[in-house]
């Protein structure tokens, strides 16, 4: 009882990372049709980004975490600038390289500037280290305070897509890009936000991640194939989807490695991918749009 | 003929390998070799890629499953490598086959995606499956000797993938122009239109998949013997990058354009071996420039400026009209 009760916080810890990320494939994925494979990159450049102002320039921690979300948001932005604007019209596959291209500049570029392989950088926790011991139940308080900060996060990136205009010119985009360039929405911008915001959450989320865990220029793949796959299970295009499967993806891994062994919590993500993809591509909350042809 | 045409190109680059190791130290004999193995996983991939579209993500993977195939057969159970090499490559071609399957019902970026994440958990089992793999650390793999014939190991595998590559070119290249070839264009430029003149997709589909297995298979066969080691690290995405690169930098849906782009990138890549780092920017940079700015290649370059260079396909035209110029509008690549 008191190893599920850990199991289930820590996953839920995780999960609400893997949702924070999945949020950002999914509104870029709904605006574009797009998949960013640079949105791991992003997410761990972003990280890294937070971690050089927190740790070697003392910046305290809230503003190296707004820091890293307007870093995010411009890489994202500038990996619309490069992969996705120039290509609109060329094949998927044009699109997918290009992004692929620039997730391999960014993994070299934090390799160079931030170590080699095998260099993990620490991020001091942003509350005290010591369990809390809640009832039975030990939690520590950098989980807490994790899970609060995403919820605060998607709250906040509700509240932007439902209440600003900005918010709604991207849900009328996402709908139907031809009828947004009619009412007068320059489609164009609306891309580059939806990249941009899409990055700016996985940077909120590299730097909630950080006190968690360590730092390292692999990571960005690792995180963007759990991302994705809780979007995959998520639908793809729902927003409450992702992160329900990015719950759903943490607490599958944290029971598996907990009553498996812990080497299977890096494959359940490929499992459940592979496995969503083949049964039921729609994932748990989409909807199968009509053929094109 | 132009002098500088497509075959006189060809024959001079056959040449220059056939005599090249009579004057190449062991290093550049190394790299020469490199390039022969690399040869063979672009090709194979332009298959996949250029001709039948699909873009699939796990033909690094299935290079690694040739290499371990081939390695793990000769370690675990003593077999010489004359039987372990070719039965590594069946079991490629096998994975490659059994990937195939997915792909039917997938396309676009699930089928890039499916794909990664299977090329992720091949990549896991390398490395979990210890009892088997030996794990993170690799293994090494017997030395093999090619005891008839008076010639050094070195020498010996690297005319075995002078021979391969030949042979597998001239495969690739009558494939692409035989009812297949057209068939894999077709399922590449519309699957329905396709389906609509009676090409059975996933008898295609699964074909496609089958062939880059296979060649990515006798590469990874050869990679093994010519390292005489095997790891986990050689078979990552980083290799995949380095493989789409090199379809890219050659040309989509060009079997010479993937000989270009394997030589020029290997140089690159051997040019660039101190630093990581450095490697994955360099290649991440190549790919986005060369797909913003020259989306055909070097083939698509040559093809529109030199002469003799014209597909095959274009030279039966009236000479009355203008050379036809691929220009970068001009996005499909005829087999």
């Amino acid at each position: 009882m008191v190893l599920l009760t850990y199991l289930l916080l820590s996953g839920l810890t995780t999960g609400s990372l893997y949702a924070l990320i999945a949020l950002g494939i999914v509104v870029v994925n709904k605006a574009t049709a797009v998949i960013n494979f640079a949105h791991g990159e992003l997410f761990m450049f972003s990280g890294f980004v937070a971690w050089m102002l927190h740790v070697q320039m003392g910046v305290p921690y809230l503003p190296s975490l707004l820091a890293a979300v307007a870093f995010g948001f411009l890489l994202g932005a500038m990996t619309d600038l490069v992969a996705f604007r120039p290509l609109k019209n060329a094949n998927i596959m044009s699109i997918v390289l290009a992004t692929i291209g620039i997730a391999f500049m960014l993994r070299g570029t934090a390799r160079v500037i931030w170590g080699g392989k095998g260099d993990y950088l620490p991020f001091p926790p942003i509350t005290s280290p010591e369990p809390v011991m809640i009832g039975e139940i030990m939690v520590i308080p950098q989980q807490l305070a994790v899970i609060a900060g995403a919820i605060v996060i998607m709250v906040c990136f509700a509240a932007f897509f439902r209440l600003t205009r900005a918010g709604k010119m991207m849900q009328a985009t996402a709908d139907n890009a031809k009828a947004a360039t009619l009412a007068g929405i320059r489609v164009d911008r609306i891309y580059m936000l939806s990249f941009g915001t899409g990055a700016a959450i996985a940077g909120a989320a590299a730097a909630l991640m950080a006190p968690l865990t360590l730092l390292y220029p692999d990571m960005g793949f690792a995180f963007f194939i759990k991302g994705f796959a809780a979007a995959v299970l998520g639908g793809l295009t729902s927003l409450p989807g992702a992160v329900l499967g990015g719950i759903s993806i943490g607490v599958i891994e944290a029971l598996a490695g907990g009553y498996l062994h812990s080497s299977f919590i890096e494959v359940s993500a490929f499992i459940v991918i592979m496995f969503v993809l083949v049964v039921r591509p729609t994932g748990l909350l989409g909807f199968a749009g009509p053929r094109r042809v | 003929m132009a002098l500088f045409g497509r075959r006189n190109v060809l024959v001079a680059m056959l040449l220059f390998a056939a005599v090249a190791p009579a004057f190449l130290n062991a290093y550049y004999l190394f790299v020469a070799n490199t390039i022969l193995i690399y040869v063979l996983l672009s090709i194979g991939l332009n298959v996949l890629v250029g001709y039948a579209g699909q873009l699939a993500f796990a033909n690094a993977a299935m290079f690694g499953i040739g290499a371990y195939g081939t390695g793990l057969l000769q370690v675990h159970f003593g077999w010489p490598f004359w039987l372990a090499f070719p039965l590594g490559a069946l079991i490629a071609t096998a994975v490659g086959l059994a990937i195939s399957l997915p792909a039917l019902r997938l396309s676009g970026l699930y089928l890039a995606l499916s794909t990664l994440a299977f090329a992720q958990f091949t990549q896991w089992v390398f490395l979990n499956w210890e009892s088997v793999t030996f794990g993170a650390g690799g293994f090494k793999t017997p030395a093999i000797s090619f005891a008839p014939l008076p010639i050094s190991k070195t020498l010996g595998l690297y005319y075995l993938s002078l021979i391969l590559v030949m042979v597998l070119f001239a495969l690739a290249q009558n494939l692409v122009r035989s009812r297949i070839g057209r068939a894999f264009v077709a399922v590449r430029d519309g699957e329905i239109a396709a389906q609509s003149l009676g090409i059975d997709l996933l008898r295609y589909k699964a074909l496609a998949f089958g062939i880059s297995g296979f060649y990515a298979g006798i590469a990874g066969g050869l990679y093994s013997a010519m390292l005489n080691f095997v790891s986990p690290e050689g078979y990552d995405l980083f290799q995949m990058v380095i493989q789409k690169s090199m379809i890219i930098v050659g040309g989509l849906g060009s079997i010479v354009g993937s000989v270009l782009g394997a030589g020029t990138l290997v140089f690159v890549l051997e040019a660039l071996r101190k630093v990581k780092g450095v490697q994955e920017i360099a290649f991440g940079a190549i790919l986005v420039g060369f797909i913003l700015f020259m989306p055909g290649g070097i083939i698509g370059f040559l093809k529109g400026r030199v002469r003799g260079w014209e597909e095959p396909l274009h030279r039966a035209r009236p000479v009355s009209r203008p050379p036809i110029v691929a220009t970068s509008e001009s996005r499909e690549v005829r087999p």
